[in-house]
């Protein structure tokens, strides 16, 4: 990796960076902050028992709502983390590369004698940096955010709510890499977006269908959404190791696999 | 320095280029001429490694510009033919950018740079203007002192006296030692820099040239406005070669033959002179004609 051109972007990348993750500790807080409320409220929980069960599975709150880490893994990990995490790895992943080849500017940084591979390890490390933080301030800030907000007779699991981010870590570890292979494949900065943003579409919307209906429950097979489980990891009835190991690899092999393909392409720049 | 051998690059839709072979040596500066979408910016992104050769290969300094793309490109200076710099960032920012990422520690001869092109480095990159960016392209391109210069289409969007800074820059640098590689499509760009030109037509090099031999085969016309209409009929009947008249304009087509041309305007009461130069179609007509006749590969249009 350069360290000049990692420092360089990432101080252009910091506005859009701190912007993503004072939006998700601040929607965390305030999913946090209302859950003394929602707890103590025993009509709320009998609505939730009242809906189909199907239905209870695809929002993820078939434990009901009136403990904490469950709360959190459906409200907030089960949802809005995953789409604002969905719109980061894809945009940042398109842009660190797909972008500078669209725009030209990449040759400016590929004729400096900066090697491509190097640039894109680089490119690829200021994704990985940026998932990274946001993983850590969701994590850092959700732990605050009890101890401020909920009062001590309710209990948090702070392991499994440290589990459930280091999952949607890796989960967007994978993301991020498919999308900067598709990134790093490409001229055409729409054609890339379309692609990255396209397959994280259809793999949510199998994860979603495939929760809903039983008979479509084989779709679940095909998205790589199936890996990431918040309400079950808050439960504790998966075992996270092997399915932890499997992204992580899965990751590297999709990050490795664009800096070469972008070390012997055709660029037209 | 440079050296193409057979390069060849095959696009999908049939263009590309086909078996270019030229060289430059040290410290000469090379034109490469040709009109739009020739295959200049081709053979250019070869140099810097950007495309894989089909077949054939582009060194420089020996290395293979492909395989040793990184090492090759510490000895060169690249200006593209388009202007794109990163997005956020100001002037000053992107050339700090640039030159950590050579590890370059001295900032003096960039300095100098920016003082002699006048423009203030601190300016964000999308308030810049087309000629204000060109320039801060071209402080990227020579601020490491490079021995090997590769500039597609350099003074394009730069004023006039800009331009004759950046002529009186390439004169030094060719003082210096440094071999040059200048893309344009039009003569006038690179005839004051030039040692040699080589051009370029459908992605086939069709002629190499001396510049002085290539200046004084130039057609110029030699446009003479007269005192008079009966003035200008009577050198419209003198013998030499008009081109075209408008009333009291006469245009004559001039080949080298200067010392019969101002011979024979001696005799006439002159108000006015100019000369037109004439486009790259019409300067390397000669080439096309001949490449036609010859019913080469470019013979059938």
């Amino acid at each position: 990796m350069n360290l000049a051109l990692y420092r360089s972007m990432m101080k252009t990348h910091a506005r859009t960076l701190f912007g993503y993750v004072s939006g998700i500790v601040l929607y965390q807080w305030l999913v946090i902050w209302i859950f003394p409320t929602i707890a103590d409220n025993p009509n709320i929980n009998e609505l939730i028992n009242s809906m189909p069960e199907g239905m209870r599975k695809a929002f993820g709150i078939e434990g009901g709502l009136n403990e904490l880490t469950d709360y959190l893994a459906n409200e907030f990990y089960g949802l809005l983390f995953v789409l604002i995490l969905m719109i980061y790895s894809v945009m940042t992943a398109i842009q660190l590369v797909a972008r500078l080849i669209d725009r030209g500017s990449m040759s400016y940084l590929l004729a400096t004698s900066v090697s491509r591979s190097q640039v894109a390890v680089t490119q690829a490390l200021v994704l990985i940096s940026g998932l990274l933080l946001i993983a850590l301030s969701s994590t850092v800030g959700g732990i605050a955010g009890v101890e401020w907000f909920v009062p001590e007779r309710h209990t948090f699991e702070t392991a499994a709510f440290v589990q459930i981010n280091l999952m949607g870590m890796l989960l967007f570890l994978v993301i991020g890499g498919y999308s900067f292979l598709f990134s790093c494949l490409f001229n055409d900065e729409k054609r890339a977006l379309a692609a990255a943003a396209g397959l994280t579409v259809l793999f949510y919307a199998a994860d979603l269908v495939g929760k809903l209906s039983s008979d479509l429950d084989w779709l679940q097979n095909v998205t790589v959404f199936t890996l990431y489980r918040p309400a079950e990891i808050a439960q504790g009835t998966v075992e996270i190791l092997p399915t932890a190991i499997g992204l992580a690899i899965a990751a590297v092999v999709l990050f490795v696999g664009s800096v070469t393909v972008f070390q012997k392409r055709d660029l037209p720049l | 320095m440079i050296q193409v051998t057979g390069l060849e690059k095959r696009f999908g839709n049939g263009r590309g280029i086909f078996d270019l072979n030229f060289q430059v040596k040290q410290g000469e500066v090379y034109g490469y001429l040709g009109p739009n979408g020739a295959g200049k910016s081709t053979t250019i992104r070869h140099l810097m490694g950007f495309l894989k050769p089909s077949r054939g290969h582009a060194r420089i300094g020996g290395l293979d510009c492909w395989r040793d793309a990184a090492e090759v490109q510490k000895k060169v200076g690249y200006l593209p033919g388009e202007i794109a710099f990163l997005d956020g960032i100001n002037g000053a920012e992107f050339l700090d950018l640039l030159a950590g990422m050579r590890g370059l520690k001295s900032k003096a001869r960039r300095e100098e740079l920016i003082e002699r092109f006048q423009f203030d480095s601190k300016t964000p990159i999308r308030k810049m203007s087309k000629g204000m960016k060109q320039k801060v392209g071209l402080v990227a391109a020579f601020m490491h002192d490079p021995a090997v210069l590769i500039l597609d289409e350099p003074t394009s969007g730069l004023d006039p006296l800009m331009q004759k800074l950046f002529v009186e820059l390439l004169l030094e640098e060719k003082e210096k030692g440094t071999t040059i590689l200048i893309s344009s499509h039009m003569f006038q760009e690179i005839e004051r820099t030039a040692d040699r030109v080589g051009i370029i037509k459908d992605g086939v090099l069709i002629a190499e040239e001396n510049v002085h031999d290539l200046q004084a085969r130039q057609k110029r016309i030699i446009e003479v406005t007269l005192a008079s209409a009966a003035e200008a009929d009577r050198l419209a009947q003198s013998g030499l070669a008009v081109a075209d008249r408008h009333g009291n304009r006469v245009g004559i087509a001039v080949q080298g033959e200067y010392q019969h041309l101002f011979q024979t305007l001696g005799g006439y009461a002159i108000t006015g002179v100019d000369v037109r130069t004439l486009d790259l179609e019409e300067l390397f007509m000669h080439y096309y004609d001949r490449n036609d006749h010859m019913g080469g590969k470019e013979g059938v249009r």
